[in-house]
């Protein structure tokens, strides 16, 4: 009560304090929203990828949508330490419609059963089935949770990839990263559709049964997986075969630097939201130095004269916290409504980052105003009654 | 029984190591259960140097001279540490002083409660007691008005009430009346006049208004930093020190 109106007394001060904090704390969170965004992907990739080899032509483009031929399965499949060698087609949904930084709709195509059950990796089914071998020659998809919120289609509905009608047999529970934007399609579809993306002079020298965009390889137990690898690499021109400790170690080394920035914004926000309380408390205390004085005078203790200071300090910092998790709520909200259209929203703002936020803020707070508070708690009583 | 007794106090502040002040050089004072003293003398003479000693809110300088001696109700306060000081100062002293006495924030009420706070009273009680000190300087309707909204003279009467709060033994004034006009000095002097005298509580008014010193029972006269001279205004009589005792 008395707390409040203290910081009321000088409210401009109090404000522009609080909205440093805002700032700082806001940035925080958008950013560590961002980061969750990003390990939750790498975990997914990271289970993905476990346990595997994914040969691509290095030649390609950025997507890994390069074509490869099919009959490198058979080649790769020889090589000592496979134990199945599945090729895949992945391409975008609708090129018209690459919308660059977030995740776009794909397509890709599966050949169920090919991995011999070495495939660790599930993304599950929520509703309907999964893919199977019976598949093969059909129409039939399998669409992510996002997408097919997207198209508004459900199971047992038809919906239309680049002029085939394909019917929902699946969706795909919500991962938050790649697979939910995705339709996965039987291959010989995928190849189909992919086949129509090759410029006409490649279109005009290859079957659609002929093309891959990437090979799985699963390794026979007890391989050493990163052998293998260059084992394939060496054995196939342009073939850039990547592992699982390869994806984490790419990845991991992008993350490291997310993950740096975030650091780098906390602790700006910490020094400058640190400094500005600080200030703030310090002209606070010189302009109640007499009322200190008049605190300690009859009878008042350091400890008391310290709490007050420090939890109105602590306030100045969990209200900032506060703020800035509002405002940051409200941008990672609006910035996943406005990707929805185009893809993958970009944020995830995980309860133990809005935590963090606003600790983060009140310990802030409270750390700083330690130092006013404890020179104010060390006045001499008659000095400060004195004081001008 | 004496309430303070002090013996060779001395206080020297160091301004830079070339420039100190004694402020006090030498001072031997007794102050008795109940009685109404005056401290009075020139400006810069020391009056509230020794009301800041008596009043623990500074220490008598220990390093040069004879062992300044300062008991309260018979406990050695010269090496007592601020938390022990600071416990009297809440339980056992009222302090009022001469002007910026109140927290501004804070009505007057809560003014007053902030002392019984401080000496352990919980939150309802402190409230209660406090209402009751308002109600016994006169300022119960004016209990929820922040300090800027009171007279000088209404001030003063908050700071009392709140001296009062845990009805100590001891209330210490330093110039009480000296922002208050002739007619509000004369107020507030009779109301102290007869709280100590209902009430028994001992007083100790540092003063350069006659009339003050007039009407207490007695006269420290200081000058230099020294006791000029102890003046007995009247004998207390045997009510007061009955009183005083019970
Ligand atoms: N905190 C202080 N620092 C330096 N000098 C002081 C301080 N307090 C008082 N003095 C000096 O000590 C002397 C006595 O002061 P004080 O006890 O306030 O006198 P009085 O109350 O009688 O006017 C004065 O010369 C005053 O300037
Ligand atoms: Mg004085």
């Amino acid at each position: 009560m008395s707390l409040l109106r203290n910081l009321a007394r000088r409210r401009l001060r109090t404000a522009l304090t609080v909205t440093g904090i805002t700032i700082g704390i806001w940035a925080l969170v958008v950013f560590g929203s961002m980061a969750n965004k990003i390990s939750a992907i790498v975990a997914i990739g990271s289970d993905y990828y476990a346990g595997k080899i994914v040969v691509t032509d290095k030649s390609g483009g950025l997507d890994g949508d390069s074509p490869m031929a099919i009959a490198l399965v058979d080649d790769i499949a020889a090589i000592g330490g496979v134990a199945a060698a599945v090729p895949g087609v992945s391409t975008l949904l609708d090129p018209a419609s690459n919308s660059g930084i977030s995740m776009p709709d794909m397509v890709v195509g599966a050949l169920p059963g090919a991995d011999h059950g070495k495939n660790m990796y599930d993304a599950r089914v929520a509703q309907g089935r999964a893919l199977t071998a019976e598949d093969a020659d059909s129409l039939v998809a399998v669409l992510g949770s996002d997408l097919a919120r997207k198209l508004g289609k459900g199971v047992g509905d038809t919906v239309e990839i680049r002029g085939m009608a394909f019917e929902v047999v699946g969706i795909l529970e919500p991962t938050l990263t790649a697979p939910d934007t995705t339709a996965i399609v039987p291959l010989a579809a995928a190849q189909a559709i992919y086949l129509g993306d090759l410029p006409p002079v490649v279109r005009e020298n290859v079957r659609a049964d002929q093309l891959a965009t990437d090979i799985t390889v699963y390794p026979d137990a007890g391989t050493d997986v990163e052998a293998l690898a260059a084992r394939i690499e060496a054995a196939i021109p342009n073939a850039s075969a990547m592992t699982g400790a390869e994806f984490d170690g790419v990845v991991g080394s992008s993350v490291a630097i997310f993950n740096a920035i975030i650091v780098g914004v906390a602790l700006i926000s910490l020094i400058v939201g640190g400094l500005s309380v600080i200030n703030t408390m310090a002209m606070s205390v010189a302009e109640r130095t007499r009322e200190i004085g008049i605190k300690r005078a009859i009878g008042g203790s350091r400890a008391r004269v310290i709490r007050e200071l420090v939890s109105e300090a602590g306030l100045i910092g969990l209200l900032g916290g506060l703020l800035g998790l509002g405002l940051g709520a409200v941008v990672v909200y609006l910035a996943n409504e406005a990707g929805r259209g185009s893809g993958m929203a970009l944020f995830l703002l995980t309860p133990q980052t809005a935590i963090f936020a606003v600790l983060f803020s009140t310990i802030l707070g409270v750390v700083a105003g330690i130092i006013p508070a404890w020179s104010a708690a060390r006045l001499d009583p008659v000095a400060a009654l004195r004081y001008e | 029984m004496a309430v303070i007794e002090g013996r060779n106090l001395r206080k020297t502040y160091t301004l830079s190591r070339r420039n100190e002040v004694r402020a006090l050089r030498g001072v031997d004072v007794s102050i008795e259960a109940g009685e109404l003293v005056a401290i009075m003398g020139p400006s810069g003479s020391g009056k509230s140097t020794l009301m800041h000693l008596i009043g623990l809110l500074h220490s008598p300088d220990q390093d040069h001279g004879p062992a300044p001696e300062l008991s309260l109700g018979g406990r050695d306060a010269t090496r007592m540490s601020d938390g022990a000081r600071t416990r009297i100062r809440a339980r056992e002293m009222g302090f009022v002083f001469q002007q910026f006495n109140l927290v501004p924030t804070l009505t007057a009420v809560e003014n007053v409660m902030l002392a019984g706070e401080y000496a352990g009273l919980g939150r309802r009680q402190a409230r209660e007691r406090a209402i009751a000190r308002l109600t016994t300087v006169g300022l119960a309707e004016r209990a929820t008005h922040r300090p800027s909204e009171l007279s000088g003279g209404e001030q003063q009467r908050v700071a009392i009430a709140r001296a009062l709060v845990n009805d100590p033994a001891l209330v210490l004034a330093d110039e009480p009346t000296g922002n208050l006009d002739s007619h509000r000095s004369a107020e507030l002097l009779g109301l102290i006049r007869k709280l100590n005298r209902e009430h028994g509580q001992t007083f100790v008014l540092v003063t350069h208004d006659a009339e003050v010193g007039a009407a207490c029972d007695r006269i420290i006269r200081m000058r230099d930093g020294l006791v000029q001279a102890m003046e007995l205004v009247r004998e207390p009589t045997p009510d007061d020190v009955g009183e005083a005792a019970a």
